[in-house]
């Protein structure tokens, strides 16, 4: 199953401040929803597990990430892979750093994710609906942590 | 001179089945009730991924749950020569657990053996597999294309596994090219799946001699003794399967499942009996599937309705292995039975086969052999051709019937029907019903502008294989055979090589001795699933039991009457020739008072034999000399409603023929619970995969099972036109109704929404697809 969502996240802070946030393989692990542990292996892989509930299908994932910053510190890429309970989700998400002004800066993302197993087997409806809950989660909590920050 | 009591009459008795009081108090004895010491406990690392490269197995973290013992791969199989075990066609094989590849969602990756299920679980989980995803084949129509290769371990590289076709192409091509009138209709039987009750479960564990006793959820013991034999290479004798009671298996039980062969080898690896019984998810998406048939249907016939040529070109989806357990010279197994109950001159039938990402299996589901398919493409093709013609479809069925005077009759793709009688079961049918009575009823409703519909299926089964020059699994001729052991005072024990898993064979084949030695069925002990103690068989699957161990039965039963004849001489001291069976006692012919009984000759053979062999026992291994052909004529009314396409069943009538009837009250019983599933079919269920070839019903929530709610009431008729080979007449009947009501049920919502021109909906005839299928003929009529 296919989902694919897109968006974007205005932050109270220089672009430099939010590069440097979101290429930090600690920071931007511990901004996922219900995150247990993150574990980084070096400046861009680091795996993380987190508490998921999809419909019926909940209990602890394990994911692996890969982060592909793009040297011109405009575009940060990821790739997400891992699953639980017989469930497997591949995520490639990338986002557009952009100065939006008044020591703003938005980010502009997008993300599609492949579904695999019960956690595809829920609907797409109630996925859609929960993918769309963590990916606004996530930036959320990246715009929380970096204003706690500066 | 006999002072004994003789017992009579026990062939067509309602006797209450014999097994139902330990059901019924929870006193069965099921696979998953038998614990012993130091049993471990597997489970599987199941693929997420329909079609994937494996990369890496890590085992480590799991090793590390406390609990855990082992854990197998695909590759440590491989090295110990079990990698791959062959599937019950006989003409592929299926990876144990996954090796360099994974071919379909939740195919076996890994197996876990742990001291506890939550352990296993908690082990198997913790297994880190890698992937690297591959395309995705999920339907046959994309396989066809051969752009993506799924079984690279082939000789023959291509998706498609089997060109199959039968009967007169070119004479079934020109007659349709003649024919006045002609309809043709893809119809796809969906995949759908049995769903028995019981999963499949095992507990294996080598006994203090070293031989292997597997304890089995198995449909065929005997064959899997051999099929253990063969994979793993320990000697048969060496082998000891047991199959206790069953909860249900409708053929999901037929197949040997990866999981069992890992569970022997870890019982063998570590040395302590291993438990897995699968889990109700594991069961839907990885055990034997049902139809998923794609049926091109084209029927040719004169303007007066006399159907002049058949023609069915089907497209086989079988997932990733050839698994449908067909005999070896029929890959698409009876699908010949697809000229139903008709004389048509010119047939033929041919079906393509590919392997796609999806489960493998297509044989399971109350239906022998490919039958329920071709039933229901003929019945729905008679139904659309009476549309077509703007005939009563009861009057084109009438029209084209097999006539009594007809039998034996030659069909035009190959099959010699025993017996039937069409007219008058269908008659019976319409009488029963009272159809005229309806069809006012109907006319009336329509001038109301609502939406009623009469659903008529009148469908002839092929069931009972052998004969065994025709029919095998494995190689292994489709015979069957039974053992008869009369005790001295007149109770018995009776063997078979079938094995009942809910058929209620402990009071039927009871009932077959006792009629055929004039003793008590409640005295005839009934064992079956112990390979060490039964005779060699097939197994009980594709209504086979009665045509094929019933007749053994029966003819053993015989062969103990002779022996008893000698010993009956003796007692009443006359010659052999002196002395007749009659009125269930043996007598002196012309001199009925001078007599014995079964139960008195039974006694002598232990302690007064004369110079007669002792004892009286014997035992028969039965090859037909043809299958059995029960029929039915099936009628279904609904009453449709047109604002939220909601479809309630008002009525269901079966009326079958199954030749000489044992016990009626387990027919009525079979009948019922056939007729269920088939509305299920109808009506509910489909194991969906989207188009990344994800199983989208791996449970109940998800794939419905009906419960009192849904289910409509069964109302119930019999004829009964014995079968000309069998020893007591009798041609089984537990698969009719699954394989003849489907096409009643959407017979019937077609015809309550033909005013509305719909012509056709797939199955299962959900609310949303009748609703749309409403929208979409108003929004036509409109435009």
């Amino acid at each position: 199953m296919n989902i694919q969502h897109s968006g974007e996240e205005t932050i109270t802070a220089d672009k430099a401040t939010v590069w440097k946030f979101i290429t930090d393989p600690e920071q931007i692990g511990r901004c996922l929803p219900d995150v247990i542990d993150v574990t980084v292996h070096d400046d861009t892989h680091f795996d993380a597990v987190a508490q998921v509930g999809v419909g019926p299908v909940r209990g602890k994932f394990k994911f692996k990430f890969e982060m592909l910053p793009d040297p011109s510190g405009n575009r940060m890429d990821m790739k997400i892979s891992g699953g639980g309970f017989g469930s497997a989700i591949d995520l490639t998400a990338g986002a557009d750093v952009v100065e939006a002004g008044a020591g703003s800066t938005t980010l502009k993302w997008s993300g599609q994710a492949v579904a695999r197993g019960p956690v595809a087997a829920v609907g797409g409806r109630v996925l859609d609906a929960q993918a769309q809950k963590l990916i606004a989660q996530t930036f959320a909590n990246v715009r929380e942590r970096l204003s706690a920050a500066t | 001179m006999s002072t004994e009591t003789t017992v009579t009459g026990s062939l067509g008795v309602p006797m209450k089945r014999k097994e139902d009081p330990r059901f019924i108090q929870g006193k069965g004895h099921y696979v998953d009730d038998l614990t012993l010491p130091g049993m471990l406990y597997m489970a599987l690392v199941r693929s997420p991924y329909p079609h994937a490269t494996i990369t890496n197995i890590d085992i480590s973290a799991a090793m590390q749950v406390p609990g855990v013992k082992a854990v197998i791969t695909g590759k440590d199989l491989e090295a110990a020569g079990l990698g791959w075990l062959p599937t019950f066609h006989g003409l592929d094989k299926q990876m144990v657990l996954a090796i360099g590849k994974v071919l379909f969602q939740y195919q076996e990756v890994a197996a876990v053996f742990a001291e506890s299920r939550g352990a296993a679980a908690d082990g198997a989980e913790a297994v880190q597999v890698d992937y690297d995803p591959l395309p995705v084949v999920a339907d046959p129509f994309t396989a066809k294309k051969d752009e993506v290769l799924l079984r690279p371990d082939r000789d023959a590289k291509t998706n498609h596994i089997y060109h199959w076709e039968v009967g007169d192409k070119d004479g079934t091509d020109k007659a349709l090219a003649a024919a006045p009138k002609k309809i043709t209709q893809r119809m796809w039987f969906q995949r759908c799946h049995p769903a028995p009750l019981e999963p499949c479960g095992c507990v294996a564990y080598f006994d203090t001699m070293g031989r292997l006793q597997f304890h089995v959820t198995s449909q065929a013991p005997h064959v899997y003794r051999t099929a253990l034999a063969l994979v793993t290479g320990i000697p048969e004798d060496k082998i000891h399967v047991i199959s206790p009671d069953i909860g249900g298996g409708f053929g999901n039980k037929v197949p040997v499942y990866p999981g069992y062969v890992c569970a022997i080898v870890g019982a063998l690896k570590i040395g302590r009996p291993v438990k897995w019984i699968e889990s109700r998810t594991e069961n839907l998406t990885s055990t034997g599937f049902a139809r998923d048939y794609h049926m091109d249907v084209e029927i040719g016939a004169t303007a007066d309705g006399t159907v002049t040529a058949l023609k069915v070109s089907t497209t086989a989806d079988h997932g990733a292995f050839d698994a449908a357990a067909d005999p070896t010279k029929y890959p698409a197994g009876m699908f010949g039975i697809v000229t139903g109950s008709y004389t048509i001159p010119h047939a033929h039938a041919e079906v393509d086969a590919y392997f796609t990402n999806k489960a493998p299996g297509g044989i399971a589901y109350r239906c022998s052999f490919r039958v329920t398919e071709a039933s229901f493409a003929i019945e729905r093709g008679m139904d659309i051709l009476a549309d077509e013609l703007g005939m009563d479809p009861v009057e084109l069925r009438r029209k084209n019937f097999v006539k009594a005077n007809q039998f034996p009759y030659a069909s035009a793709l190959g099959f010699t029907y025993d017996s039937g009688d069409y007219h008058k079961t269908l008659e019976v049918a319409l009488d029963t019903i009272g159809y005229k009575a309806l069809l006012k009823e109907q006319a009336e409703k329509r001038r109301q502008g609502e939406l009623m519909g009469i659903g008529i299926s009148t469908f002839t089964e092929v069931v009972g294989a052998g004969p065994s020059k025709h029919f095998d699994i494995l190689g292994i001729k489709m015979f069957d055979s039974a053992e008869i052991r009369i005790h001295p005072t007149g109770a018995g024990i009776v063997r078979t090589g079938a094995k009942s898993q809910g058929q209620g064979h402990e009071t039927t084949w009871a009932q077959i001795v006792a009629e055929e030695l004039g003793l008590d069925p409640q005295n005839i002990m009934v064992e079956e699933g112990d390979t060490d103690t039964a005779p060699y068989g097939l197994g009980t699957y594709a209504s086979r039991s009665t045509p094929t161990a019933g007749a053994a039965l029966a003819m053993a039963a015989r062969r103990v009457r002779e022996r008893a004849r000698k010993i009956a001489a003796h007692l009443l001291e006359v010659g052999e020739a002196d002395v007749e069976w009659k009125d269930y006692k043996f007598q002196v012919k012309g001199v009925p008072a001078r007599s014995v009984t079964m139960k008195e000759v039974a006694f002598a053979a232990y302690t007064n034999m004369g110079q007669n062999e002792p004892g009286l026992e014997a035992t028969q291994y039965y090859d037909p000399p043809n299958m059995t052909f029960p029929n039915g004529a099936y009628v279904a009314v609904v009453d449709v409603d047109r604002d939220t396409g909601e479809v309630k069943v008002r009525r269901f009538l079966a009326v079958d023929d199954c030749g000489t009837i044992i016990n009626p009250m387990i027919v009525e019983g079979q009948v019922h619970g056939g007729l269920t599933e088939g509305f299920a079919i109808a009506f509910m269920q489909e194991i969906q995969y989207d188009a990344d070839g994800n199983n989208l019903n791996t449970n109940f929530t998800d794939y419905l099972v009906p419960t009192s709610l849904e289910t409509p009431h069964w109302e119930t008729a019999h004829t009964v036109t014995p079968s000309p080979h069998h020893p007591i007449g009798a041609k089984g009947v537990g698969e009719s109704p699954n394989v003849g009501s489907p096409a009643a049920f959407v017979n019937a919502v077609i015809d309550a929404l033909s005013p509305l021109g719909v012509r056709h909906i797939d199955m299962p005839v959900t609310r949303d697809k009748v609703w749309r299928a409403i929208r979409d003929a108003e929004a036509t009529r409109a435009s």
